[in-house]
């Protein structure tokens, strides 16, 4: 699957500063089409950071202030003429603490479907609903519950629920900002088998702390350090053959 | 020696104790040596120690206060002389009151001498009493804290039985406020149950008539009153819709604005100045009702050819909504702002825009606080007084019609209680059937208003 390598998202010199605080410097990053691409580093090193640029949810913090370019498909997410909305829309996010809307599973999932109007009636809308959860993995276990709080659902279902969210309003990318990092063995070896599955259809970045899930579910791997891009590539050659001292420091074990 | 000095003595003695108590401490742990040492830190010692003098100084205190007029009124007729007694036509007791209630220094001219001479013994026999009642309790704590620090060896935890005196001390504190509100119903009720002797609470709660005059002599000329609170209620609740729905949008639109919109600079200007509308005296509003708003609110009127009472439940109710405004903002923008900002960033990252995220996830997740806030100002405005009494008048007329003059039950209470009254007749014991009501319907209110923030607040987690 590596030789057909079609660029999802590329990005160019991208900073990023909190006030005047420098959190990313000048990072170049391909990401690769139905591929896995897993951000690691030590805690602070600007993954987050750096993910979050890529559907301009730092947008939502005040201080934050962008340079550089992101482009999906050759197009620049930035530009003045684009709609953030919109760009959500294609590129979809999961959040580290699995945080399901106080409302019932079934308008969890269709949260999304219904404010950009994406169903015509109410069977298109129950049907992508089930849809959605089926893709998550999610649906035999609520398919009788579908009324009930998606908060009362355990860690791992609330996140898979998120996915299934996430994934209801048909998105190209799907970013995950480390899915298991509050959720048990099982659940994450559970959230883990539907990112292989999910690969197909979505592309996939995601942080994590795991460098275990990295070799795991990823084809290609970036490290990050104090906010510069390290090293980047196959995440086999990462892991077996690192080309810089950081990383081999890192992955090894010997810092972080 | 009255109960200030007793006071200072009290805490230069527990000073005193509790320098004594931790250098006894410490003199055991280092007469101890280096492998025994006493369970717990020397202060817990003194603390212990200190327990042992305050708290039965407390309860005896209480103690003597409570005893002491029954004390009092043995002494004084003790003293009186039993022919004094017996010319006295009436019950014995009301002698001892009008001992007690004689100015030493200016007797009212043409006092019995023996009762001024009983007014003398009697103030003299309370300061030794009360001197020695208060240096025996004193010398009883003493006693009782040198005991415990005594106690002090290896085998006796302080800290302990401190932590049990402590929750104790902290249950009764809390004790305190329960009681009194226990103790207002029960004034109340008494109160009420005699009014509802006289007129039945059937008539009360469901009459439809409100003319509280009463003949005080039987030859004067006046209707028999009558006390059907409906157009009361009725009042209340007209006023309180109408200011419920001017402080409800009002009031939670800023709350969304505020937590949600506006820059950190904005919401530091904007606040503090919501919060000054919460400090305007009441009265002050109701000027403002009466003088601004009732006439210009006629005014408005006569250019539609309306007829508006210049004191009318929409001025009150307006003026009463905008006083609440502050307090619905407030609490809705506390609970507002604690939605957690993982459910906001959820809604921003499936391309939500601002209004949506906070129409379809920030409100349903905050509607409990919100609804919570809302009752607790309904109970608010239930209970308010000055405003409706300076612009909606007293009359009571049963309307819904919100351009005429009503009343509400604060207002009754106020207007019944006003100027000299007797206390057994109708009209004044109205007022407290009439209060009894009103707290039935506040205290449910919050205790609904609480349920329901309690019953949804750990729903984010």
């Amino acid at each position: 699957m590596v030789s057909k390598k079609k660029i999802k998202v590329l990005t160019k010199r991208v900073s990023v500063f909190y006030g005047d605080k420098q959190a990313i410097k000048d990072v170049n990053l391909e990401i690769y089409e139905n591929q896995v691409t897993s951000l690691i580093g030590p805690s602070g090193c600007g993954k987050s950071t750096f993910l979050r640029c890529i559907n301009r949810m730092n947008d939502t913090i005040d201080i934050c202030r962008i340079t550089g370019k992101v482009l999906i498909d050759n197009d620049d997410i930035y530009k003045a003429t684009l709609d953030p909305v919109l760009l959500r829309a294609r590129v979809g996010m999961v959040f580290q603490k699995p945080n399901p809307f106080p409302k019932s599973i079934f308008d969890n999932v269709a949260y999304g479907p219904q404010i950009h109007g994406l169903t015509n009636s109410k069977e298109e809308l129950e049907d992508l609903v089930v849809n959605s959860l089926q893709k998550a993995g999610l649906f035999n276990e609520v398919k009788d519950r579908m009324n009930e709080s998606g908060t009362s659902l355990s860690g791992g279902q609330q996140q898979r629920l998120c996915i299934a969210r996430a994934i209801a309003v048909s998105p190209e990318i799907i970013l995950m900002d480390e899915p298991c990092s509050a959720l048990d063995p099982i659940a994450t070896a559970v959230i883990e088998e539907l990112i292989d599955e999910l690969m197909q259809n979505y592309t996939i970045v995601i942080v994590t702390h795991s460098m275990q899930q990295a070799a795991r579910v990823s084809q290609q791997t970036a490290y990050f350090h104090m906010g510069n891009l390290i090293e980047f590539g196959e995440t086999s050659k990462i892991f077996q053959n690192p080309k810089n001292k950081q990383t081999q420091d890192y992955i090894t074990g010997r810092i972080g | 020696m009255g109960l200030g000095s007793f006071c200072v003595l009290i805490i230069l003695i527990a000073t005193f104790i509790t320098w004594y108590g931790n250098n006894k401490a410490l003199r055991v742990n280092h007469a101890l040596g280096k492998d025994l040492k006493l369970p717990s830190l020397p202060k817990y010692y003194s603390f212990y120690a200190i327990l042992w003098l305050i708290i039965p100084s407390i309860i005896l205190i209480l103690t003597w206060y409570i005893a002491k007029p029954l004390i009092l009124d043995v002494l004084v007729l003790s003293f009186i002389s039993e022919d004094t007694i017996k010319n006295f036509s009436g019950d014995p007791s009301m002698l001892v009151d009008r001992v007690k209630s004689i100015n030493i220094e200016r007797p009212f001219p043409g006092t019995d001498t023996n009762l001024i001479e009983a007014a003398v013994y009697l103030k003299k026999t309370l300061e030794r009493v009360q001197t020695f009642t208060f240096l025996s309790i004193l010398s009883l704590g003493c006693f009782l804290s040198f005991i415990a620090i005594k106690k002090i060896n290896p085998a006796f935890r302080a800290r302990q039985i401190v932590e049990k005196y402590n929750v104790a001390i902290l249950l009764v504190c809390s004790v305190v406020a329960i009681v009194t509100t226990i103790g207002i119903v029960f004034s109340l009720i008494f109160e009420a149950l005699r009014f509802f002797d006289k007129i039945p609470l059937f008539d009360f709660l469901f009459g439809l008539s409100w003319s509280p005059q009463m003949a005080i002599r039987e030859d004067q000329v006046a209707s028999q009153g009558s006390f059907g609170a409906i157009p009361i209620f009725a009042g209340t609740l007209l006023i309180t819709i109408i200011a419920m729905t001017v402080a409800i949008p009002v009031g939670l639109t800023s709350a969304i604005f505020l937590s949600q919109y506006s820059s950190p600079m904005t919401r530091s200007i904007i606040k503090p100045l919501l919060e000054i509308l919460a400090g305007v005296p009441t009265v002050v509003y109701g000027f403002f009702a009466a003088i601004t708003v009732g006439p210009f609110l006629k005014g408005l009127g006569d250019v539609f050819s309306l007829n508006i009472a210049s004191e009318s439940a929409l001025a009150a109710g307006s003026v009463m909504g905008i006083m609440i405004i502050p307090f619905i903002s407030s609490l809705s923008d506390d609970v507002i702002s604690a939605v957690p900002q993982s459910l906001k960033d959820g809604s921003y990252a499936m391309g939500a825009t601002k209004s949506e995220t906070v129409k379809k996830v920030i409100l349903p997740a905050a509607l409990p606080g919100i609804v919570g806030a809302i009752l607790l100002a309904i109970s608010r405005a239930v209970g308010e007084t000055m405003i409706v009494v300076m612009a909606a008048g007293i009359a009571a007329n049963l309307t819904a019609n919100p351009l005429e003059a009503v009343t509400t039950v604060t207002v009754q209470i106020v207007t019944l209680l006003i100027g000299d009254q007797e206390f057994d007749s109708a009209k004044t014991l109205a007022a407290f059937a009439l209060g009894i009501t009103l707290f039935v319907v506040t205290l449910m209110l919050n205790l609904f208003a609480l349920r329901i923030v309690h019953k949804y607040r750990e729903k984010y987690e």
